[in-house]
């Protein structure tokens, strides 16, 4: 396909009096992993719902790999796969019914269906369970099969909304690895929402942050971060009554910030300062417990863009919704 | 060929689900068989009444009235199955992985068709071993059925649409209660010449009643008013059958 997987330009959608999305403008590029990240309520889940043709805009446009959402429901339905938030799965069919039921939605032919639930069966780890019915599915294979149902039909474009929501770290993992391996095996593209910092950091090529609709940041996880913050450096004196001149000889490298343990600074320029700082105390003959680098992290371009954290933005917005469904889940 | 590929899909679940769960199939074979035999057995003294003139008798009277209604609730059983479908969010994952989304509906209305065959076969077995007299030739009686089919489609359809319009299985007493009483507006117990009062007068504007009386026409052997109840039949099927488009266009709008 030429041109990109994902374009949106001006997508709106309205719920009653709000405005759960105010004008997104994106674009995916083939074969990229694409992190949506921000709080709840902020979108996430209404815009994939665009993009998906589960719900049409309000206003603007939008084409998957291709073809218009609006226009072109079928095309685009054909050529995504897409886990929800909540995976929809019938607690009284199999994980290999659900598999060849999804497998015939698409209209793939009989034998095909068969040998496709036993691949990604085998895939996703769920050979074993594959004749149970998803009623005795943990959360955790629930979203696995979810994942699976995703893949049917070899999709080129993969929408995750919030796939690793609920899951052990185990879990986690290992989804991370299977959707970085359909990227760089399968040169799929991944559209995943998610509100977990570390994910968006870990999975994605780009990031675009969203918030109340908006989106207020885009770009690779690194430049995001070298946009809004400088690394700081932590030092804990092995005496704790060093604590004030070690603050005044690595104050010479940058601004002083807040420090739960010792004492720290915001560099000036770059984590190259580091060595002189080492120098600087070794000279000092000041002796530390710990020293240590902190990069910035996606959390402090929200707190930038936005003026909270993404934990309290998250909070807040919970207390806003009110426990009412703004946009569906 | 995609949307009869979804159409296919969507059925093979729904009769899956059925025949796999006795609390999903049972009370389709029970409640038929439950009126079949408590209106015929109970009431069958009916026959002696004066202007009780249906050749076949009671049992075979009241067999008719049954299939058809079961036919009704049938489709009704399934608009329950949509609405249960969209509260749990499995419908959603229909809407995203059918390309071609009037296939949905179509694979309901077909697992509807095929569950209620089942429970006219059961019901027709039954009838036949109590005693049920069919004057009708193989034609009258493949006239019956297709109506009580189109009764089948018809409640299925609108069932449909308020399923795919409240999304929820509290819509449930909407799908019912207007079948509920168009079916029992009609003729029920006794023939239209018997009924008296407020009920006749309804009765004779209720389409339904045309169906019925024709079913009981087609079993006797001398069909009767076999036009207007399948032009009536027919009419609810396509003014239902866009209800439950747009229900579909309004559950997408919905996301």
């Amino acid at each position: 396909m030429d041109g990109p997987a994902i374009e949106a330009e001006g997508l709106v959608r309205v719920f009653k009096k709000t405005r759960a999305v105010d004008g997104i403008d994106l674009v995916v590029e083939s074969g990229e992993i694409y992190g949506f990240l921000g709080p709840n309520g902020a979108g996430k889940s209404t815009t994939v719902h665009m993009l998906t043709t589960l719900l049409p805009p309000t206003a603007g446009t939008a084409r998957v790999n291709g073809y218009d959402v609006v226009h072109q429901g079928p095309q685009v339905r054909s050529s995504i796969g897409a886990a929800l938030q909540e995976a929809a799965l019938d607690p009284l069919l199999t994980g290999r019914e659900h598999l060849r039921l999804q497998a015939s939605l698409q209209g793939m032919p009989h034998d095909i269906r068969r040998r496709r639930a036993d691949e990604l069966l085998h895939r996703v780890g769920l050979s074993e369970a594959g004749d149970r019915k998803v009623k005795t599915y943990s959360g955790g294979m629930k979203r696995r099969l979810d994942l699976a149902l995703a893949l049917v039909h070899s999709p080129r474009i993969l929408f995750l909304d919030e796939p690793t929501t609920g899951l052990d770290i185990q879990s986690r993992t290992a989804l991370w690895d299977e959707v970085g391996r359909l990227t760089r095996d399968d040169g799929v593209t991944v559209f995943l929402t998610t509100q977990y910092l570390e994910e968006a950091d870990v999975l994605a090529d780009r990031v675009g942050i969203i918030d109340h609709g908006h989106i207020v940041a885009e770009g690779t996880p690194d430049e995001l971060k070298a946009s809004v913050g400088r690394p700081t450096v932590e030092v804990v004196p092995l005496d704790a009554g060093e604590h004030e001149r070690a603050a005044a000889i690595i104050a010479r490298f940058g601004d002083p910030c807040g420090s739960e343990h010792g004492v720290a600074v915001r560099l000036r320029s770059s984590e190259a300062d580091l060595a002189g700082i080492v120098r600087a105390l070794d000279a000092e003959n000041l002796k530390v417990e710990q020293l240590q680098l902190h990069q910035p992290s996606l959390d402090d371009v929200f707190l930038a863009k936005t003026g909270r954290s993404l934990e309290g933005a998250a909070e807040e917005e919970e207390g806003e919704r009110g426990g009412l469904a703004m946009e569906p889940a | 060929m995609k949307t009869l590929a979804v159409a296919r899909g969507v059925a093979w679940r729904t009769l899956h689900n059925v025949f796999t769960n006795p609390s999903l199939l049972i009370p389709s074979i029970v409640f038929p068989l439950f009126f079949f035999t408590a209106f015929a057995g109970g009431l069958s003294r009916i026959r002696d009444v004066p202007g009780f003139d249906y050749p076949l008798g009671y049992t075979s009277f009241q067999f008719v009235f049954v299939l058809l209604q079961s036919a009704a609730f049938g489709g009704v059983f399934t608009g329950f199955g949509i609405a249960r479908d969209f509260e749990g969010g499995f419908a959603r994952r229909l809407l995203l992985a059918a390309p071609h989304r009037s296939g949905i509906v179509l694979g309901y209305g077909i697992a509807a068709l095929v569950r209620w065959f089942f429970t006219a076969t059961v019901l027709t077995v039954v009838a036949l071993a109590v005693g049920m007299n069919v004057g009708g030739s193989g034609v009258d009686l493949v006239g019956l059925y297709v109506l009580a089919v189109i009764m089948n489609v018809a409640a299925l359809l609108w069932a449909c649409g308020v399923a795919m319009r409240f999304r929820t299985l509290q819509a449930g007493p909407v799908m019912q209660f207007p079948v509920f009483i168009v079916l029992f507006f009609a003729p029920v117990y006794v023939p239209l010449g018997l009924l008296r009062g407020w009920i006749h007068s309804i009765a004779v504007v209720n389409p339904v009643t045309r169906v019925v009386e024709a079913g009981r026409g087609f079993l006797a052997g001398s069909p009767t008013e076999v036009g207007f109840a399948f032009g009536a039949g027919l009419a609810l099927v396509l003014g239902f059958s866009l209800w439950a488009f747009r229900g579909l266009r309004k559950a997408e709008a919905a996301g």
